[in-house]
């Protein structure tokens, strides 16, 4: 699959210079003042984890972390993020395979189309590194802006619980745990 | 796990391996069409109708087209289609032809429908440029709803058609007339269910390249029948068929929503073409409440005829259904299956149950996960409560000796529908025990108890039941072909678009199964119509149950077509060779069985060419998924809240490939149920604009909203009729929460008399609102 490309249409009259590091690196842009930082990351700087889902702050799939802190790109402006840094899901990714909380994901079956997950995982992480109390009410609080379509949210709950409350280790065991009380009959 | 050279081993179908897909998409590795780079493209926007019906009496796109950036502004009086009527599989004979036209220049049938499009080299200035071009209405009166639509005299949204009602279906079973004769209790109800849509949180898109090294028209769609929409496109375009190839990229969800061919998916092909350039049109959020499909809306009125025992003997019902401005691809299927399956677990010997479409002046209704079993299942379990309350019998109990015992099956519900199964015949399963696993645990024995606790907390608490059968794994015919390289590495095409199922593990299990190989030899290709050009593609609860049976049926083949070429190699008979529990086995093999790969091993030694086979799987029967809901809810007395704190399923879908796929599919769709009828609404205001425009005020079910203690009950009885014992499983989730949540509130409302609800949606403010009313 081809790859994005930077567009330099999002920028065809000068703009405004931005300096914004983005996973590490200094990204040095003259922007429209109404480019907005979704666009931003997801055109000009071809990263295009970061999903749009509703482009109004109501869904939180394009949530990126904004010095450190979950961020909605699509209601925020690129100018804005000027002097910040912005770190993306490309951005938390290990060399390959996938890191902890990804891999939480994964065992949890806490993804279905996967469109979402990006928001998710920058929140997580932040959750994460937050050391947040593994309780429902702290995750569900910290989660009720972002909307999942498919999952019906039971073993996103689970993903996280199991990172904050240290049950996840990363290596997941091989056996699918009981995640939902099950019988099974023959 | 496995032991070379032996073909022994741990089967994979039947286990929750996890998905290999998960990889990818947890790494944000562009996936979806809007990741996809397509250099130098310009981007499209769409002019859409402010007005729900009128006249177009001009349209002035000369301002527009010197505005900066802008490349071109096209109305349909510079667009011209060969054909430029959008598909419909469900039209009967009798049925008046309203589909939808690609970019209408006379008239405007809804709001949101596209009369120009402005291509600009980006897409913020073909936004600037969409607002300079000036459309003239002459207003028409809107068409609002199906009660005004079929008055006399009422506005017509076709005039030349002489009707609003455009298609009508009628199941017959029975003995009716003569039920409701006999009958000690009529019971008579009318259920409007509220217009909501299917929302994948990926929108939707399109992008046409032409091809530098052919000259071919290539389009990417999310879509979830990439193969019919080239033939479409082709048409439409006036071009060969095989000059397009149409490509669905991963989707960010599908439900219904993208089974369908958009008027973009025509126009985006067209002017690239003309303009001989790359295009993109994305679609936005405030876009796609009036540009994607929507969902649910019918009248359905209703009469039960029931005797003093409590047995329902006979249904009579009336389902009009509000298509919106223009039938979409599988419109006529929800009032259809509406009728069809009402009587879902339920035994009701005799039905009469006559079913139309009604346009009006509103976005095109298509299907949305469930089609019209959601609203047959609310429906029926909601007679039975009211069959319950008059007779004064236990709601279990009511339920209990409604419901087809096993023995009654299969059971011809000789009710036809309108897509492909000519008949509806229910395969095998066991009704009231899948029932009774759920209401076991369900607390049903203590919950007076629990009622009145919880009464003490301030809250309302109500529990609810359904029994369903659901339609899946509908025809007509599915494709699939594999090719094994003399390395051992197998590819897998197949048309069941991944838009979060779980395609790839799941058709990856069954191919390594079939053929002998670790899951990690097989690679799944899907969603290119180059591969499958005739295919169908992923709907109705079939990727698993037909495309995955066609991908079994082609990895057979190549088994054999295996053993043909190692024969000739080896110089021996044909019937000198055949497949064992140890791989590949027969007299002329001295050193014992070997397996796959060393068999292409010594293949390798004469040619290199893979081992290629297709399959197309024919004259499918519909497979019938069973399940049993019960909902325990809650409501707030001060705030009218709803929460679910108890959810349970009993469920049946017959032999399963990976319980981790089924379990999500099952979880994910209660919750898609619950917002559904607890919140969603499309809402038009009474001059015909639709009033929620975006996720702000469209409230989609969030993580506090889901059952706080969801339990999960599987049977597994394989199907005789599906070639592998598969049934679907895609909407079971929504079809049965529909009756069970709906039922739940209802009994929860009683406590402040407030009178069933019907179908909700059962938002606090309209419960409040009630609530003013009862007391």
């Amino acid at each position: 699959m081809m790859q994005a490309t930077s567009n330099p249409n999002c920028n065809p009259d000068g703009g405004i210079p931005v300096e914004i590091n983005v996973n590490g690196k200094p990204v040095t842009q003259n922007v429209q003042p109404r480019l907005l930082l979704s666009d931003f990351i997801r055109e000009n700087c071809a990263l295009v984890a970061t999903h749009v889902g509703c482009g109004e702050g109501a869904c939180g799939a394009c949530t990126v972390l904004m010095n450190g802190r979950p961020v909605r790109s699509c209601t925020l402006l690129a100018v804005q993020a000027d002097g910040m840094s912005i770190t993306t899901v490309e951005g938390l990714n290990a060399p390959a395979g996938l890191n902890r909380v990804q891999a939480a994901f994964q065992h949890f079956h806490a993804l279905q189309c996967g469109y979402c997950t990006p928001g998710l995982l920058a929140t997580v992480t932040w959750m994460v590194e937050q050391g947040l109390p593994s309780d429902d009410a702290t995750i569900m609080d910290h989660l009720a802006g972002h909307l999942c379509r498919c999952t019906g949210y039971q073993n996103i709950l689970l993903a996280v619980c199991s990172l904050l409350d240290g049950g996840f280790e990363g290596s997941p065991p091989s056996e699918y745990p009981k995640l939902i009380r099950t019988s099974h009959e023959n | 796990m496995r032991t070379e050279p032996g073909f022994k081993r741990q089967k994979l179908v039947g286990r929750a391996i996890r998905r290999s897909e998960d990889v990818g998409l947890l790494r944000g590795e562009g996936a979806f069409l809007a990741d996809i780079a397509l250099p130098g493209a310009l981007e499209a926007h769409f002019v859409r109708s402010t007005q729900p019906h009128a006249i177009i009496t001009g349209i002035d796109v000369s301002v527009a087209r010197s505005a900066p950036g802008v490349v071109a502004v096209l109305t349909g009086h510079d667009i011209q289609f060969s054909d430029d009527r959008l598909l419909c599989i469900d039209m009967l004979e009798n049925t008046l032809d309203v589909r939808q036209r690609v970019l209408p220049t006379d008239r405007v049938r809804y709001v949101g429908e596209p009369i120009a499009v402005v291509v600009a080299d980006n897409r913020y200035r073909a936004e600037d440029a969409a607002e300079l071009v000036r459309v003239e209405y002459a207003p028409l009166t809107a068409v609002q709803n199906v009660q005004s639509a079929i008055l006399d005299g009422a506005e017509l949204v076709y005039p030349d058609l002489g009707s609003n009602i455009v298609h009508r279906t009628h199941h017959f079973d029975g003995d009716p007339e003569k039920a409701f004769a006999e009958a000690d209790v009529i019971l008579s109800e009318t259920f409007d269910f509220h217009r909501l849509f299917a929302v994948p949180l990926e929108t939707r898109g399109v992008m046409a390249a032409i091809a530098a090294e052919d000259g071919r028209l290539l389009v990417w769609s999310s879509s979830q029948i990439p193969q019919m929409t080239r033939g479409v496109i082709a048409a439409a375009l006036g071009i060969p068929k095989d000059m397009v190839r149409v490509i669905a990229p991963r989707l960010g969800g599908g439900f219904g929503c993208k089974e369908n061919i958009y008027p973009e998916e025509l126009i985006i092909p067209k002017v690239a073409v003309l303009l001989q350039k790359r295009l993109r049109w994305l679609e936005d959020r405030r876009e796609h409440f009036t540009s994607a499909t929507h969902a649910r809306e019918e009248r359905v009125a209703v009469q039960a005829a029931v005797t003093n025992d409590g047995i329902i003997s006979a249904i009579k019902l009336h389902c009009t259904t509000d298509i919106g401005a223009a039938f979409a691809m599988v419109t006529n299927t929800v009032t259809t299956m509406m009728g069809a399956m009402i009587r879902g677990s339920y035994r009701v010997p005799s039905l009469d149950a006559r079913m139309c479409s009604v346009v009006t002046n509103k976005v095109p209704l298509n299907v949305f996960r469930g089609a019209g079993h959601p609203q047959g299942v609310l429906v029926m379990e909601h007679l039975l409560d009211m069959a319950a309350e008059k007779l004064q019998i236990d709601r279990v109990h009511i339920r209990r000796i409604n419901l087809v015992q096993p023995e009654e099956l299969p059971l011809d519900r000789n009710a036809s529908d309108s897509l492909g199964a000519k008949r509806i015949i229910y395969d095998e399963g066991d009704y009231p025990t899948c029932f009774e696993m759920a209401v076991s645990d369900s607390g049903y024995e203590m919950f007076e108890a629990e009622r009145a606790a919880a009464l003490k907390r301030g809250k309302y608490l109500g529990i609810g039941f359904s029994n369903h059968v659901e339609q899946t794994a509908v025809g007509p015919y599915e494709d699939a072909r594999v090719s094994l390289d003399l390395n051992g590495r197998m590819t897998v095409f197949s048309p069941v678009v991944a838009m979060g199922q779980g395609t790839e593990i799941t058709l990856r299990q069954i191919a390594a199964d079939e053929i002998g190989l670790d899951i990690e030899a097989i690679e799944i290709k899907f969603g290119n119509s180059d591969d499958l050009p005739d295919a169908i593609g992923a709907f109705a609860s079939r990727g698993t149950a037909i495309g995955g049976s066609a991908v079994r049926q082609a990895t057979r083949a190549l088994k054999h077509a295996l053993l043909d070429r190692l024969a000739a190699q080896l110089n021996c008979g044909r019937e000198d060779l055949y497949w064992s529990e140890e791989g590949i086995d027969g007299p002329f093999l001295t050193d014992g069985p070997i397996s796959v790969k060393t068999g292409l091993a010594r293949l390798a030694s004469s040619s290199s060419s893979a081992i290629e086979e297709a399959f197309r799987v024919e004259n499918i029967a519909a497979t019938y998924s069973y399940a049993s809901h019960v909902a325990i809810v809650e409501i707030d007395v001060e705030t009218w809240k709803i929460s679910v704190p108890r959810y349970i399923v009993a469920h049946d879908c017959g032999t399963v490939i990976n319980p981790l796929l089924v379990e999500g599919q099952i979880v994910g769709g209660v919750v898609q149920g619950l917002g559904g009828l607890l919140r969603e609404h499309l809402l038009y205001s009474k001059d015909g604009q639709l009033i929620p425009r975006g996720l702000m005020d469209y409230v989609l079910p969030g993580i506090s909203d889901m059952p706080r203690d969801f339990r999960l009950h599987h049977l597994e009885t394989p199907s005789s009729v599906a070639q592998f014992g598969v049934r679907g499983v895609g909407e079971g989730g929504v079809t049965g929460c529909y009756g069970a949540i709906a039922t739940a509130v209802s009994d929860a409302l009683r406590a402040c008399n407030i009178r069933s609800m019907g179908s909700g949606p059962f938002k606090p403010d309209r419960l409040f609102a009630a609530d003013k009313t009862a007391s």
